[in-house]
C-alpha cells in the first residue's frame, strides 16, 4: 500500500526559558510581577508576544517584561532598583 | 481606551472576587478603575478592637508604575484610626505608599500592610504635627512629601 501525504500541519509551542522547568501542561505559566500578564503574553503596551515584547533578566535573577521594567526604571521613584528586592538593577545579558 | 492601570486593576479585581480579600478586609466598591473603597478591621488583640475603618484607593492611569493614593475616609459615618502615622484627615504616612512603593505591590498587599501597621500600634495618638499638617494638606496625599523617620509603630 502506498500512502500519499497531501497536506500536513505542524504545531509548535514556545516558552521563554526562565529557568523554571517544572511546568504543568495546563499551567498558565509565570506572570510578570509588574503587569501580572504571563511572560508568554505581552506587556500592556504591545499586541504581539515573542521577540517584539521580550523579557529582561536582572542580575538578582528576577524576570520581567522588558517594557514593564523600563517603564519602572524610567521613573525617579524607582531609584533604579529591582521591584522585587529593591537591589540596584543590573540587566543580566 | 484601555490603560495599563485598567488592565492590571481588572486582574486584581477578578482575583479579589474569586479568592476573596485578606481576612478583615472587605471590598465595598470598585465600580470603575479610578477609585476603590474597602472596609478594614483588625482581627484579634489590638487597640482597634470593634472599630471598622474605610479605605479609599485612587489610581492614576500609570498604576502600578506609580503608587495608588491611599487614605482613610473621613466623613459623617467614618473616621480615621487614631494612630501616630495617620492624620485626622485620613492621610497616612507610610513609606510603601511613597518612596518605597514598588510596582509588584498590589491593592491587597497595601491593605495587609496597613492592617499590620494598626495591629502593632502601642498607643493611640495622632501624629505630633497633626493640626499643622491637616490645615494645609493637599486633597491628594501623594502630593505630600512625608518623612519616614519612625519604624517602631
Amino acid at each position: 500500500m502506498k500512502v500519499h501525504i497531501k497536506h500536513w500541519s505542524a504545531v509548535a509551542q514556545w516558552r521563554w526559558n526562565i529557568g523554571n522547568t517544572n511546568h504543568d501542561q495546563d499551567d498558565e505559566g509565570d506572570v510578570c510581577g509588574i503587569c501580572r500578564v504571563p511572560f508568554e503574553g505581552c506587556c500592556p503596551s504591545c499586541k504581539m508576544p515573542g521577540d517584539d515584547c521580550p523579557l529582561i533578566w536582572g542580575e538578582c535573577s528576577h524576570v520581567f517584561h522588558m517594557h514593564c521594567l523600563l517603564k519602572w526604571l524610567g521613573t525617579a521613584a524607582s531609584k533604579q532598583q529591582c521591584p522585587m528586592d529593591r537591589r540596584a538593577w543590573g540587566a543580566w545579558l | 481606551m484601555t490603560s495599563i492601570s485598567s488592565r492590571r486593576l481588572r486582574k486584581e479585581l477578578s482575583e479579589i472576587q474569586t479568592e476573596g480579600c485578606p481576612t478583615g478586609i472587605t471590598l465595598l466598591n470598585a465600580d470603575n478603575f479610578e477609585t476603590w473603597y474597602f472596609s478594614i478591621e483588625i482581627l484579634g488583640e489590638s487597640l482597634y478592637q470593634g472599630e471598622v475603618f474605610k479605605l479609599m484607593f485612587r489610581f492614576d492611569s500609570s498604576y502600578p508604575i506609580s503608587a495608588p493614593a491611599v487614605q482613610f475616609v473621613v466623613n459623617q459615618e467614618s473616621t480615621a484610626p487614631v494612630h501616630p502615622h495617620v492624620y485626622s484627615n485620613g492621610h497616612i504616612c507610610a513609606s510603601i505608599l511613597g518612596t518605597e512603593w514598588s510596582p509588584v505591590l498590589s491593592v491587597s498587599a497595601v491593605c495587609v500592610t496597613l492592617q499590620s501597621m494598626l495591629a502593632s500600634c502601642k498607643s493611640k495618638e495622632r501624629p505630633v504635627d497633626n493640626d499643622r499638617y491637616v490645615r494645609y494638606a493637599p486633597d491628594n496625599p501623594k502630593k505630600t512629601r512625608f518623612h519616614y523617620d519612625d519604624d517602631t509603630v
